[in-house]
Formats: C-alpha cells, structure tokens, sequence
C-alpha cells in the first residue's frame, strides 16, 4: 500500500511527498528524530506536497529550522524549492506564530510544603466563614422567633414535605433492614446460650439509642443537605442570591431560616418513625429466627426501653438537623464562578456534614455516659 | 432593485457542488411551536457567511443544525458532499472532525489549562507525539492573538475576550475546513469586539477557512461578512451581501439594517 505522506531523502535533497495533514503526520514525526542528515548543503524540494495544515507546516517549518542552526555552525546552507504559494504561506505562518512553542509555559505547581501550607490556610478559613454563617444565622434566627409572622410558614411546609414525607420510603426501608441485621447478628448468640428474650433489649436499646438517629441523619445528610447545597449554589451561580439582596431581602432568612426550621421538625420525626420500622423488623426476625412471638417480644420491650433512653435518641435529632441544615447551605453560599463549583461544594456538604453528626454522636454519648441517662 | 434571494439555492444544480456545507429544507420545531422551516443555504470554500435575525428567530438552533450538533425536525444537511441526516450516527462523527465550533460561552473544560483545551482535539484524535502536540497548540494560541504565557492559565482566570480566543484556537486545532462561531463579539468591549473581527478576516485569509458567523453586532457584519442570511418569521427573509440587504426593498431587511444602530453602523463604512 502506498503510504498518503512520505518524505525521501537522495543525497542532499530531502523530498517531501503526498498528505502532510494531521492524521498522517505521526509516522513521519518518528523518522524525522531519526534521520541522520547529510553533512553537506542541504535541499528541500517541497513541490510534492499535495495538502498541507498547520501541523504539517509546524513540522517542515521545525524540521528545517533545526537544520538551520546545526548546519549554520559549519557553513552549509539550507534552501527550500518547489513550495507552491500556499505552502509558502502556511510556513511563514506558522513561523511568525512560533514564539512559546520552545518552552510552553506550565501551570505552577506548588511543592508539598506550600501545598500543605495553602490547604490548612483554607480549611483555617473555611472554619472562619462558618462561623461567621453561624453567628448570622443565629442572630436571623433569634430575630425571626421574636417576629414569628415574618417567618415564611408556606415555605417551611414546603420544604418539610421534600425533606420529610418524600424520606419516608427510603428511611422506612433501610432502619427496618438494619433493624432485621441487628436482631439477626444479636439472636446468633443470644440462642446459644438459651437467651432468646434478651433479642428486645438488643434491638430496642441499640435502634433507639444510636442506631435509628444517627442512620436518618446520615440518610438526609445524604438526601436533603445535598440539595440544599446544589439548590442555592444554583442560584449563586446565576446571580439569583445577589439578586435578592439587591432586593433588600436577607438570603439567610428567605433560603435558610425556612429549611433550617423545617428539618428540625422532620429530622425527629423521621427518627420516630425509623425507630418504629426498626423494631418492626427486629420483631420479625425474632419471630421467625428465635420463635419469640410479637406479644413477648413487645412486653420484653417495654421493660428493657427506658424513656430516658428513647428521649436521647430523639433528643439528638434537632440538633442534628440544625448541622445538616447549616453546612447544606453554608457550602451552597461558598459557590464561586462556575457550574462544577457546585458539584464540589454539593460533595464537600455531604462528607462534611456526615462527619460533623457522627462527632456530635459521638460527644452525646460521651454526654449521656458522664449524666448517668 | 436587486433580488436577494439566491434562487440558485433552491434547486440542486452543478452549483451544489461549490458548497463545502449546505442546509436543504431544514426545519425545527419545538412540540406546536415552529421555529423556522423550509430553510436552504449553502457556504462555499474561503466565505464567512453571517446568520442573523432577531433574537429568538433560531440562528442559535440553525447553526447547531448545520454544525452537526442538533438533528433538524426536518430536511439534511450535506458536509462536503456527505449527507447526513441521523446527527447520532458515527459516520457523523468523521465528519464533525473537519468542523470546528466556537461556542458563546466558550465552553472551555475547566479543569484543563488553555494549553490542554486546545491540545486536547489533537491529542484525541492524532498519533502526534506528546511535544509537537503542545507545540502546534502554542502556533494555534498564538493564531488566535493570545500571549504564550496564557497557556499555562486556568479557563476561570480568563476574561471573556480571552475565553472566546481560546476557545477559537480551541476550533482550529484540528484545521477544520469550516469555523462556526456563535455571536463571537457578544459580551465583549468594542476593543475586543475589533480584535475578534480582524482576528476572523486573519483566519479566513491565513487558512482559508469557511466561517459561518451567528451574530447581532452591525460592524462585524460590515467589516467580516461576505454574504449575509437573514431570518425572519421562520423563514430566509433575505440573503446577499450587506451592501445589497441595506439598499434592497425587502421590507424586513430594511427594518433590520436601517434600525437606528443599522444606519449608524452603515454611515462609518459607507
């Protein structure tokens, strides 16, 4: 087969044949770095090019320019025959362009010194503006209860049905399947050593207590602190918050105030009900594992379940609410210029605020312990 | 008076086969609403050909249609004697490679530098060693009235006149045969604006390249544009050169060129 694009080189002459486009360049960039060319004048007759881009000329243009300065040193010469007016042109172009291409410049990267420096100033900033964002929305907050008819009661409905009642299929399921797993691990044991009642303390004390809060918070965290992020990072993207302020309406009490208030009413509402799907599916397996029927099982139950202990389960809820509520948003403020500053923001919402509920669990516990409850 | 409408157009003719890229009976419409219909043009090797119409007539959406990017409701269009009709097909693909598009925002990857951006077609669709690549991509950036060291810079620390000259050089890597270049002054200061038009008749002349042109902005019609379509009422209201829209009785030609800014604008270059 023919080769499109060829380049021969008979003594002195160097003949340059056929397509010199992009595509069929990359054979003839690899002969060209291994030719040896002849110590003598040297000739490159052009006239057989029949097309000719930009890559091409680069390359000719390249090409004959390091000859040119190799062959300067010892006195040969480098001439060009045969170029048709357009292949002229394209390398005159190409060579008035040439400035940068020796050393194109690099984005600077910092070192790893710099780099750790830089990410512990922001994350020291970061720490900053939120709580920044805290004091205002604490101040929006305090200002809004002593003014309650300013609150924005159809939005608050609103956002406790998209954050509430839309959860109630995906939280149901998922506590009461954690509900099945704990009673199933729990009863393995449990049956050995003949103590089959004991599965409702399990269950009861390890869904309400822990399990059946901190999983719905994760799950909303998930679910509702994202879309609060990509909501008003949307916005700031498009100018719509500043369009508000332009409008002298505060964006904390007209984004935030609502969604803050309706979670903290969904948030321990929702747990109430994992708590419910949660026992629902420890009753189940207990049934059908350990052969305790539902009556036992419940009357077990109200023994081994303290009200202390369903209170600070769901005591934690609000409070969890309020830390999904306020890094959803906050990080949605922090958009900056482009659409992918959401999609940043909307991931560092969710791994933050997951990380702050289960600190926060963590020092309840701790809390609980050192009370006594 | 001068007839505007090249009737050549209208019927398939030896002539079909000067056009590098042409458009026959597009139409689209979005669900009832008709946007335009029965469109034909055609663009020959070495032309800019300008689009325009009032805002919302479909230059936009034409111009995607003829650039491969949108599948008209109705009609083809033919890329070098290549007709194609199913935008979605890989053949399509081959041919987009030939067609380069610069888009009104840009469009640029933003997780790129602007030597990457416009790397990038290259390293896709080359063997090309890594170092030439960048080489030819430096040529390209400075083509496009760019200094070297804007290369090494982020798509978010670029002004909007720079954005849109990264993103021409970004069109040409590839040596297309034709440049579309969607309202390539909007949004500019009337420097930039000036240096986008020279930039265009640089291109045009240095590459020979097609240019199909999407624009508002009278002086860029005067000073670039070959031959000029008008849209309006989904239809081609008018077509031929600006001297010919401003002295023809076309009704809708003469509203659009002798708007206040038409007059203005043709007064400089009169």
């Amino acid at each position: 087969m023919q080769a499109s694009v060829d380049l021969i080189i008979e003594g002195s002459t160097v003949r340059c044949l056929g397509n010199w486009t992009a595509p069929h360049l990359h054979e003839i960039e690899k002969r060209l770095a291994r030719v040896e060319w002849p110590v003598t004048d040297v000739r490159f007759d052009l006239g057989g090019i029949d097309s000719l881009d930009t890559v091409g000329a680069w390359l000719l243009f390249r090409t004959i320019r390091e000859l040119e300065s190799a062959s300067g040193e010892s006195g040969y010469t480098v001439q060009q025959v045969g170029a048709d007016a357009q292949t002229r042109r394209l390398l005159e172009l190409v060579g008035a362009k040439s400035e940068g291409t020796d050393q194109p410049p690099m984005p600077y990267l910092p070192g790893v010194l710099e780099s750790v420096g830089r990410h512990l100033g922001s994350l020291l900033e970061e720490c900053l503006a939120f709580l920044h964002f805290i004091g205002n929305l604490s101040l929006v907050t305090v200002r809004s209860c002593l003014r309650p008819w300013r609150i924005r009661w159809p939005k608050v409905v609103q956002e406790l049905h998209a954050a509430g009642v839309n959860a109630l299929p995906i939280v149901g399921l998922l506590t009461f399947l954690i509900g099945i797993v704990i009673a199933y691990q729990g009863g393995i044991v449990l049956r050995d050593y003949g103590a089959n009642i004991y599965i409702a303390d399990i269950v009861g004390l390890s869904m309400v207590r822990e399990l059946a809060p901190l999983i719905t918070a994760i799950i909303v965290a998930g679910r509702t602190g994202s879309a609060y992020t990509a909501e008003i990072g949307t916005m700031m993207v498009t100018e719509e918050v500043d369009a508000l302020r332009s409008m002298g309406v505060a964006p904390l009490e007209m984004l935030v105030l609502p969604k803050l208030i309706a979670l903290m009413i969904a948030l321990p509402l929702l747990t109430v009900f994992a708590d419910a799907m949660g026992l629902f599916g420890g009753l189940i397996m207990a049934n059908s594992m350990l052969n305790l029927n539902p009556a036992t099982f419940l009357s077990r139950l109200a023994e081994a379940l303290t009200l202390d202990a369903y209170l600070s389960g769901i005591g934690k809820a609000p409070v969890f609410a309020a830390i999904i509520a306020a890094v959803g948003c906050f990080q949605g403020f922090r958009v900056f210029g482009s659409a992918g500053s959401v999609g940043r923001q909307t991931t560092m919402s969710v791994v933050e605020s997951i990380f702050m509920v289960i600190i926060v669990d963590a020092a309840f516990s701790v809390a609980f312990a050192r009370l006594g409850i | 008076m001068q007839i505007v409408h090249d009737s050549r157009l209208d019927s398939p003719s030896s002539i079909e086969n000067a056009y590098v890229l042409q458009g026959r009976d597009l139409s689209q419409s979005f669900g009832a609403k008709q946007v335009f219909s029965g469109i034909n043009l055609g663009i020959r090797p070495g032309e800019v050909l300008a689009i325009v119409g009032g805002s919302g007539s479909g230059k936009s959406t034409l111009m995607r249609q003829l650039a491969l990017l949108q599948t008209p409701t109705s009609g083809a269009v033919t890329v070098f004697g290549a007709t194609v009709t199913d935008m979605e097909a890989m053949s399509a693909n081959a041919l987009r490679r030939r067609l380069g598009v610069m888009f009104q925002q840009g469009a640029l990857f933003g997780d790129l530098t602007v030597l990457e951006n416009v790397s990038f077609p290259l390293q896709e669709h080359t063997e090309l060693s890594h170092s030439l690549i960048e080489q030819v991509a430096m040529v390209k950036i400075a083509l496009a009235g760019l200094q070297p060291d804007t290369a090494a810079l982020f798509p978010s620390q670029l002004s909007g006149g720079m954005r849109k000259r990264v993103a021409v050089a970004r069109g040409i890597a590839l040596d297309p045969a034709i440049l579309f270049l969607d309202e390539p002054s909007s949004g500019l200061d009337p420097i930039s604006a000036d240096a986008m038009d020279e930039l265009v008749l640089q291109l045009k002349e240095t590459l020979g390249l097609a240019v199909i042109l999407v624009t508002h902005d009278m002086d860029s019609l005067w000073r670039v544009a070959d031959r000029i379509v008008l849209l309006a009422d989904g239809k081609v209201a008018a077509e031929g050169s600006i001297r010919e829209l401003v002295d023809s009785s076309n009704m809708v030609a003469r509203e659009f060129f002798h708007s206040r800014r038409g007059r203005a604008t043709g007064a400089m270059y009169a």
